[in-house]
This record gives C-alpha cells, structure tokens and sequence, in this order.
C-alpha cells in the first residue's frame, strides 16, 4: 500500500454512487459522521473497584477459614487475584471502549492487542436494557445492555456510563428516523403510562405467587409423608414433644397435637408468602408500564431500577396466566415473548422480572391492555373451537392409570386395604378433565390466533399470524385410535411463555384445514423483526 | 389441474398432488441402515463374547443379538420402502408442506415468506446416489428447520431457488 496514507489524514472516502445522494429524513446520509458518539464514564473504574470487592469477600472468608495457619501473604495473594485482575480488566476496558452510532449501525470498539469492533445494525436491536442498582442511582449511572435477535445474552453491555447518556443511547437507536443530533439534550419521550402497580397489587402478587403454592405443596407432602412413612412410634414422640411444649405454653394440653400441625403449616405458608411478598416488592417496586409510540417501556425495581423496553410490533406471543392462587383473587399475569429474548429457563430473567410484561393485573382489565400491545388485535366473538371430545377419557384414562399405580404403591407399603385412597381421587380427575376439555379452545381469526386451555390454572396465547413461523401437525399411534392430532404453531422467542401453542386432540377431521389456513394466512403477511 | 396457478386466497379448493422423494432414496437408506447395523452388530457381538467369558451363560446373550439382528434387518428391507411411500411434499400457493411418518406421523406446513435460510445438503454417500437433501430454516424455536430428504440433486437445486423465489416475493 502507500506510505503516505499513513502520515496524512485520511481523505474523506469517494462516494461509491456519486450522482445519487438521497437525503430523505429516514436515511442518515453516510458523511453526516458519527451520530452520536461517546465512552465509558470514569466512574467506570469506581464500580469496577466496587464489584471487585463484594466479589472478594467470600473468597476472603474461605482463606479466613481454610487457612487461618498461613501468613498473611495468602491475604495478599487472594486480594491481588480477585482485586488486581478486574481492576486491571476494568481499566483496560475504560480506556480503550468506544461506541458510536453511524449509518444505522451501533459500533463497539474494545480491546487493547486484538482490538474488536462489532458492527450492530439499528433495526436488530430488540432491545435496550437500563439497570441501575443502589450506588448506581447515588451517582446517576447506569449499565446498558444491547439485546439483538437470536443472541445469547446482550449482543453489547456498555457499563457504566452517565443515566443521561443511556437514554440518549436508547433515544437514537429507536427513534432512528428522526434522529436528533449529537448534541441535543437528553429528552425523555412523553411517555403516556398504562399501569402502575402500587405496594398493594405487589403484596397481592407476592401473596398468589408460585412461591406460597410450594409452599402450601410442601405442607400437603410434607403432612403425607408424617403419616405414612414415618414410624408410628417416632411420630408418636414427636407429636409428645410437641404436646409437652404446647403444655409448657398453654395451661390446657390434651388433644393439642392437631392444632400445632395446623399451626406449624401456617407458619410455613406465612413463611412462603413473606418470602414471595418481599421477593415481589424488591423486584417489582414501582413498576411502571408506559408508552411512547410504538415502544413500550416497563421499568421497576426497589434496590436495582431496571428498566427495558420493547417495540411491540415485535411481541412474538402473549400470554395471558392465570394460576389457580391468582384465579382465587381474579388476577393475571401478562407475559410476552420477543425474538430479542435469549434461551429458555434462564434464572436470572425470572429474579430480574424480566419475564413478565405485566406481573400482576386485575383479569377484567386484561382486555382492555391487549389493544395496547396488539393494536389490529381482531375480536374473538365467534365460538372457540373445540378439541375432540376424546380428550375427556384420554385425560381420564391417564389420570386413573396413576391412581392405580399409587394405589398399589401405597398398599405395598401400608399393608392394608388403607392404601387404596388415591383411587378416591378417580372421579375428581374425571370432573377436572370435563372442566379442561370446557375450558379448552382456540380461535383462528384474520390477523391472529389463540389458544386457550387449563380450567384450576388458565392459560390464554395470542399469536400474531403475521408472526407464526410454521405450522406442524403430529399424530402418535394412539392419537390415531382416537382419531385426534396434535396442533403446534411456532414461534419465534418463547422464552418467557414456555412455548406457543400446543393443541391436543384436535380432531383428525378438521386439523389439516385449520393448519393450511393458518399456514396460507401467515404466507400471506411479512415477518418484520 | 396446474396447481402452481391456482390463486392464492382459495387455496384450499385446487389443491396440488403431494410430491414423493426420488424412489433412489430408499437404497440410501438401506446403506445407511446397513452401514449402523454392521456397527450396532460388531458392538453387540464383542458385548455378547464378553459377557458369555465372563458368566459363562451364552444363552441370553445369544438370544438378544439375534433378536438385535432381526430388528435391523426389518429396518433394512422393512422400513425404507414404507418411510418413502409416507413421505411427500408440494408447494401450494405460498406455503411448503411435507409430511412423514409411520407410525408417528408428522405434518409441517412453512409459510414460505418466513424462510430465513436454505441449506443444500448432500454428503458423500447421498452424493454418489446423486441425491441431495433441503434444510429449510425458520426464526421458530421448536420446529426452527423442515427438512426435505432424498431429492434429486438438479431437482434440490431447482427447488431451492423456487422456493427461495416465492419466498422472498415481496408482493403480499
């Protein structure tokens, strides 16, 4: 190549097309330079150094313990490691990160011997994640990640940089078209809210979590298995022990034990529910749903603010959940799917909330929301189709094979007659399969399709048509006995939803027909991510 | 019946005839089958020498190789000639179809505006049947890739840019 160019400042590049120069508002002409362009924030170092040392503790404790003989140089060894490394990390990263928006494209630049730049085009982006926790918000910080399509885990975390400067960033990567410039003040879209949660929705929300349902599950197993496993006598002076304490306590004793139990499984709940009550409030604090044009935008948080937002045009599947503790208080959980979203059963998405669009709402004002997400939502007035009938004694049958098998579990441990009660539980499965076969529906419109199902806990998709991927069909050797098939439409996503639609027993007769519809509908509509 | 003219709002009406595989896949199959059994039969013969040393007792271990064997040689004869006559495709209007399966039979319907990518396959034993297979990915997650075995290699080819062509047709 030629030496000059080194030594001279490059030359502005030659237009590869040069008559043509359309400056239309939507397209950013390609020498405007870089719209919006910026670093890491010093306090970078500050937070790093922050991390370091919450990370430093426990392995301090475990020398404290494991290796009280050594000297103190094992101190400074584990310091240096766990202190020295993501200092060093973090300094590097501060000086050499650098990002800019230019012609559509997020650029990230990092790294000091193999420098990496990653070129991330602006209508990928899926979403632009804002966390904040406590020394965050004492400085105004914040930690950006960039989620695109497909990825696992952010395409791009920019951590920290100034709560400003993260708006600025999420401003102009959506509002792309009518991109302010660089210099332009920090605005906040005028966000019109569509639900706040106050303390009282987040104790409802903890008290008819999943985590009081385990909770009354475990007392329900655990009470089982008092009774039936543990020896007669062991339980015997337990339930003394129990008594003489409760004697100790109460001047009147005899006949006791059963209120402890009763005491000790409210305690448990109470329990469950506290944890779950204060999981919600840390969590969920202030959640606040809003609304800026397309976007929509959830943030909430007590300690660590999050707040994220998403286009709805790229809502891959909603889902409508009812479980049977929420059903009791008529309330609902809204979840959503977005292609944005990474893999399935992450842990971290359900401790950040993250997988919830709307954790607790009052179930009446659950179609009321829909047209916010979906504004073509078509109206499901027609009768929900049904699934074959089939459905009642195949649920049945399976139901009564699992008593019998725990009948005859149960009279091989107890010895005696005894042993036959879950086959008392037969008719009870018998009415719940009539109820879920009731319940059960789908319902394929113009525009969307849904499914719902479940008749103690409730479930409801609704599925863009303009989002169905494919439409598959299957019948298994004993579907075929009963002349039924089961209807799955896929998505793209279903991180959040555990899965899209999944129709059992629909009948052989009408599966094909209603797949080809779908399928010539979905054909007839563009994908957008 | 010109099924690739029928309109595309009635499509339920003008149906268009499924398509079979090119019947050469059916020796692939076989190869294939082949190939595994002689694997599968090589392993069960070394367990069947090594248990009979150790134990002593041959009986059993005889009995469950030649039933392994009986098996492999319903899969060999047996199964690819009625896998191939349950497996068909067409495209009707905008969407691919395919079906399959024996037992557990299986029918997946692909909007073809929602192809995201195609992959021509064809490894060295379907290259010398000149066969070739389509890999037909979507952004789903449970049912991401339809694929379409044992076509014709010209035939792949040519159905591939058909497909790529009314998928990417903008014009919906």
């Amino acid at each position: 190549m030629m030496e000059s160019d080194s030594f001279e400042p490059p030359p502005p590049p030659p237009p590869l097309v040069p008559p043509v120069q359309p400056p239309s508002p939507p397209v950013i002409s390609p020498d405007a330079g870089p719209q919006l362009a910026g670093r890491l924030h010093p306090l970078t170092l500050v937070f790093a150094f922050w991390n370091a040392v919450r990370n430093i503790i426990i392995p301090l404790i475990v020398v404290y313990i494991f290796g009280r003989r050594r000297g103190p140089d094992t101190y400074i060894w584990v310091a240096a490691i766990f202190l020295g490394l993501p200092v060093a990390w973090a300094v590097i990263r501060y000086f050499t990160f650098t990002y800019r928006i230019e012609n559509g494209e997020l650029i990230t630049r990092h790294g000091l011997l193999g420098r990496t730049e990653r070129n991330i085009p602006l209508g990928r982006v899926q979403d632009i994640r804002i966390e904040q926790g406590v020394l965050h918000r004492m400085f105004r910080m914040a930690d950006v990640f960039v989620e695109t399509a497909g990825g696992r885990g952010p395409e791009a975390s920019l951590s920290v940089l100034a709560r400003g400067e993260a708006e600025r960033l999420r401003a102009a990567v959506f509002d792309m078209p009518t991109a302010q410039p660089a210099d332009a003040p920090a605005r906040t879209p005028d966000r019109e809210v569509i639900r706040k949660l106050s303390l009282r929705d987040l104790v409802l929300a903890g008290i008819t979590s999943n985590r009081t349902a385990s909770a009354l599950a475990v007392v329900v197993v655990l009470w089982q298995f008092v009774d039936d496993v543990v020896p007669q006598e062991t339980y015997q002076r337990w339930v003394e022990w129990f008594t003489q304490r409760a004697v100790e306590w109460h001047s009147h004793g005899g006949g006791l034990h059963w209120s402890l139990v009763v005491i000790a499984a409210v305690t448990l709940i109470g329990i469950g529910m506290l944890f779950s009550v204060i999981g919600s409030i840390v969590v969920f604090y202030g959640f606040t749903l809003s609304r800026s044009g397309e976007d929509i935008y959830r943030s909430h948080g007590l300690f660590t603010r999050r707040s994220s937002s998403l286009p709805r045009k790229r809502i891959q599947l909603l889902k409508i959940e009812e479980s049977w503790l929420r059903r009791l208080f008529r309330l609902a959980t809204l979840r959503a799917d977005t292609a944005g979203a990474g893999l399935p059963g992450q842990n971290k998405d359900e401790q950040s909330g993250r997988d919830v669009l709307l954790p607790v709402v009052p179930r009446r004002d659950v179609e009321l929301l829909l047209p916010i997400f979906f504004p073509d939502l078509d109206e499901a007035r027609d009768p929900w189709q049904r699934v074959s009938r089939r459905a009642i004694v195949r649920g049945t049958k399976k139901g009564t094979a699992v008593c019998l098998l725990l009948a005859a579990l149960s009279c091989a441990i107890q010895r005696s007659w005894h042993g036959l009660w879950p086959l008392l539980f037969i008719p009870a499965i018998y009415a719940l399969n009539v109820m879920s076969y009731r319940h059960l529906g789908y319902w394929l419109g113009d525009r969307f399709f849904r499914m719902r199902s479940g008749w103690l806990s409730r479930a409801t998709h609704i599925v863009p048509i303009r989002n169905v991927q494919s439409v598959v069909v299957r019948q298994t050797p004993f579907d075929r006995r009963h002349k039924v098939c089961t209807l799955i439409v896929d998505s793209a996503g279903q991180t959040h939803t555990g899965g899209g639609p999944r129709i059992r027993n629909v009948p052989a007769a009408d599966v094909l027909d209603v797949a080809r519809t779908l399928a010539h509908r979905a054909a007839r509509t563009r994908y957008r991510v | 019946m010109n099924p690739a003219e029928a309109p595309a709002p009635a499509p339920l009406t003008l149906e268009p005839e499924f398509r079979s595989l090119d019947p050469r896949v059916i020796r692939l199959w076989r190869v294939r089958h082949a190939i595994t059994s002689v694997v599968l039969l090589g392993m069960a013969t070394i367990a069947v020498i090594s248990v009979g040393m150790a134990t002593n007792r041959w009986l059993w271990p005889a009995i469950g190789w030649h039933l392994l064997l009986l098996l492999r040689v319903v899969l060999l004869f047996w199964y690819p000639a009625r896998s191939y006559k349950s497996w068909g495709y067409r495209i009707d209007g905008k969407v691919l179809e395919t079906k399959r399966g024996i037992w557990f039979r299986i029918h997946q319907l692909l909007p073809l505006s929602r192809l995201q990518h195609v992959d021509l396959h064809s490894g060295p034993i379907e290259r010398s049947f000149g066969l070739a297979s389509l890999l037909l990915h979507t952004a789903g997650t449970q049912h991401a890739s339809i694929v379409v075995p044992g076509l014709d290699a010209r035939e792949a080819a040519r159905l591939r840019d058909e497909l790529v062509a009314i998928g990417g047709d903008d014009g919906v």
